[in-house]
């Protein structure tokens, strides 16, 4: 048997079925003959103009709402016989492949009523709103970014599921359908002379299209990411890799820091001349921990935002912030190198000036008139090696308290050096 | 009445054996002393590496004030705390000691291991020999076995490169694929290799023959929050620095976690971002409280 007739097989079984339980459910509630699907109708007087729109939910249609709902009583809201997720998954239960590499988080969180509509509607699929306009009203910075790009990518104008799956990708990242270059390629003929040329002879249709394109839209011709390295933007692919027709096309002329110190040999040489250095940068990857080395949508070709980047590694700082009680607004914002130096430091935690009290007092003004005394002539009286610093009290990446102290009682916090004081 | 007796024996026997051998393995740190100064009274200054050396030496890396110090602790006196003078520019932040008392420095600044007489005098920059290739070398961190063989953890190239106490290179293994960021290593007595991922949170082992690493322990998230050094102890227990945590979590020789030891704080006993741990053999620890600038020492209890 066939592929096509086994298909054809299930969907009549299916179909066999979902009558078959209707009258199971009828009897379990005891409905008089006729009742089903039209009792209900009896108070919920709106439903039949509901039921008007052009796509409704099969059992809606078969007048099953017993099927969801229990008609006495129930422990979830809108009378649901069991969690929403779990009645949806009853019967779409293979929408989401077993060790699928990305989720829809709202698929993952069991919340499909906030993509469809569980009884009628006018889009496709019981969507709530057409495809795209459905997709951005979540994803609202993808949305106006798509929207203020110069140059727009043809599928993206049409929806968003030309590209992805709404609900899980099997073997792709971000839900696409396919991993890049395989989805890329389904539309892009590699095999024209210009497609080459464009890439300077190198053999791209292997490599990963988005680390220099943008596959959304941007204010770049060939939709490429709006700030682009320079070597890139000036078609010198050789200037860091081996020549196109090399066995190793790809292969860069130096490893890490060492290809990027050619160019930028002042800002290699003066982060590696200071005492404390952020590892990665002379680690394998080197720059490109941190850095896009083709192209990016953030400037300083940064990889991501700056809370993307840093909490990549730094994740336990980030997840620090959204559970402190009071936000610092540097960390809230994502603005990092508001305190700490990237690649290198003089100072501990990489921060961006020697003194803790100097870096606080640049935006916490009232540290220049009135103050818990503080700085290098204050000794800890805990620990004679340590001066009194903002730090002393409060947790610079937030804390469970208020004032992003240390203890949820201020006199907790005083007592702690104010021993005698302690009552 | 004789199997009665005998049944009831082995029973007996299989409750206590298995509980016997678990409570050989739970370790607890007592606080024994707290390292403050040098011999003059001049205060530590963001020490991140200490080194249990042969005998009863304890080796600081006082690195906030680029210098080492060098004490001694005698049935949990303390004494010494001479200051051993590097080059200009040296920011030690891990240490080893061989059986010869020599003292191999990392310089963190410069990323080069320096290797200093027992007396503390500069003897040479130790650089491994004969690598296939030569790409720069670049150490986050390095161990020596019992053989005082080396084992660095290049994060330039990705690998621990194996070499003999002169730095003749003997052997490389790569770091996982899918590794993020090894910031430490260890070495036991069989010559088992332990990494440690910091982003991951995950420690991987190599045995002596082995060529790969393979994951020792499951993702140690749940335990650890950013962990940057790691010691075994002489029965192969291992110690991780939890810095962002501040705590010390224990792994038994199996990848299971036993548990967090000491808390965050200023009082003596806690700790403010841990750095480097040494056991000296007399189930005591020396760890490099960075952020309370001081060195602090445990009794391990079992």
């Amino acid at each position: 048997m066939n592929a096509r007739y086994k298909v054809m097989l299930l969907c009549v079984m299916i179909a066999l079925c979902i009558p078959a339980l209707a009258p199971a459910q009828a009897a379990k509630f005891k409905l008089k003959p006729g009742a089903q699907g039209k009792i209900c109708l009896d108070c919920h007087t709106a439903f039949p103009e509901k039921l008007k729109n052009p796509f409704i939910h099969t059992p809606v249609k078969g007048g099953e709402c017993i099927g969801c709902h229990n008609p006495h009583a129930a422990r979830y809201g809108k009378m649901l016989s069991e969690l929403s997720s779990d009645i949806c998954r009853k019967c779409h239960g293979g929408i989401v492949p077993e060790k699928a590499l990305s989720k829809h988080k709202v698929v993952a969180d069991g919340e499909c009523m906030k993509c469809h509509d569980p009884h009628a509607a006018k889009n496709k699929f019981n969507l709530l709103l057409p495809v795209s306009d459905l997709c951005v009203s979540c994803h609202k910075t993808m949305g106006e970014a798509i929207a203020k790009a110069k140059f727009r990518h043809a599928p993206v104008e049409k929806g968003c599921l030309n590209c992805h799956d709404p609900h899980a990708a099997a073997n792709a990242p971000f839900l696409l359908k396919e991993a890049a270059p395989g989805l890329c390629l389904k539309c892009h003929r590699t095999d024209k002379p210009s497609f080459a040329s464009r890439h300077m002879n190198y053999p791209v249709e292997r490599a990963q299209c988005t680390s220099c394109h943008d596959p959304h839209g941007s204010d770049r011709g060939a939709l490429l990411y709006n700030n682009v390295h320079q070597p890139m933007g000036n078609r010198m692919c050789s200037q860091c890799h081996a020549e196109p027709n090399s066995p190793t096309p790809f292969a860069t002329k130096k490893q890490g820091y060492e290809l990027c110190r050619a160019c930028h040999s002042s800002m290699v040489n003066e982060a590696l001349g200071k005492n404390k250095l952020h590892w990665p940068l002379v680690s394998k990857a080197g720059c490109t921990s941190c850095h896009s080395p083709h192209a990016a949508k953030e400037a300083m070709l940064l990889k991501g935002s700056q809370l993307v980047v840093c909490g990549k590694c730094h994740e336990d700082a980030i997840e620090r912030q959204k559970r402190s009680l009071a936000k610092h607004p540097p960390v809230l914002e994502g603005n990092c190198t508001a305190c700490h130096s990237p690649h290198s430091s003089d100072s501990a935690f990489l921060l961006n000036q020697a003194s803790i009290v100097d870096l606080c007092g640049s935006c916490h003004d009232w540290l220049k008139h009135s103050t818990h005394p503080i700085g290098p002539k204050v000794v800890d009286p805990r620990n004679k090696n340590l001066t009194v610093t903002c730090l002393s009290c409060h947790r610079s990446h937030g804390s469970e308290y208020k004032r992003m102290a240390y203890y949820a009682e201020m006199n907790d916090q005083c007592v702690q050096c104010h021993e005698l004081m302690k009552r | 009445m004789i199997p009665k007796m005998m049944k009831f024996l082995a029973a007996l026997l299989l409750m206590v054996f298995p509980a016997s051998a678990i409570a050989a393995d739970a370790v607890k740190m007592k606080h024994v002393l707290s390292i403050y100064a040098d011999s003059k009274g001049g205060g530590m200054k963001n020490p991140e590496g200490v080194a249990c050396g042969p005998g009863s030496a304890v080796i600081v890396a006082d690195t906030g004030n680029g210098r080492l110090l060098k004490f001694s602790v005698q049935d949990k006196n303390l004494s010494g705390g001479e200051e051993i003078t590097l080059p200009e520019g040296v920011a030690p932040i891990r240490l080893q000691v061989n059986a010869k008392g020599e003292i191999l420095v990392l310089d963190g600044k410069q990323r080069r291991i320096l290797r200093l007489n027992p007396d503390g005098t500069f003897n040479a920059i130790f650089s491994p020999e004969g690598l296939a290739t030569t790409t720069p070398v670049i150490p986050r961190s390095f161990k020596l076995d019992s053989a005082d063989n080396v084992y660095l953890d290049d994060i330039f190239s990705g690998r621990i490169i194996v070499t003999d106490p002169a730095g003749k290179f003997l052997r490389q293994i790569e770091f996982p694929k899918d590794s993020r960021f090894i910031s430490d290593l260890a070495v036991d007595q069989r010559g088992t290799i332990f990494i440690l991922d910091s982003i991951k949170s995950v420690v991987y082992s190599a045995g002596p023959s082995d060529t790969s690493f393979s994951p020792l322990t499951k993702d140690l998230d749940k335990s650890v929050t950013f962990p940057v050094a790691m010691s075994l102890d002489a029965q192969g227990v291992l110690y991780l620095a939890d810095e962002h945590g501040s705590g010390i979590v224990v792994i038994q020789r199996d990848g299971t976690v036993q548990g967090r030891l000491l808390t965050s704080g200023w009082k003596e006993g806690q700790l403010r971002y841990p750095d480097q741990i040494c056991f000296n053999g007399k189930e005591e620890a020396f760890v490099a409280d960075r952020e309370n600038s001081r060195v602090q020492m445990f009794d391990v209890l079992r």
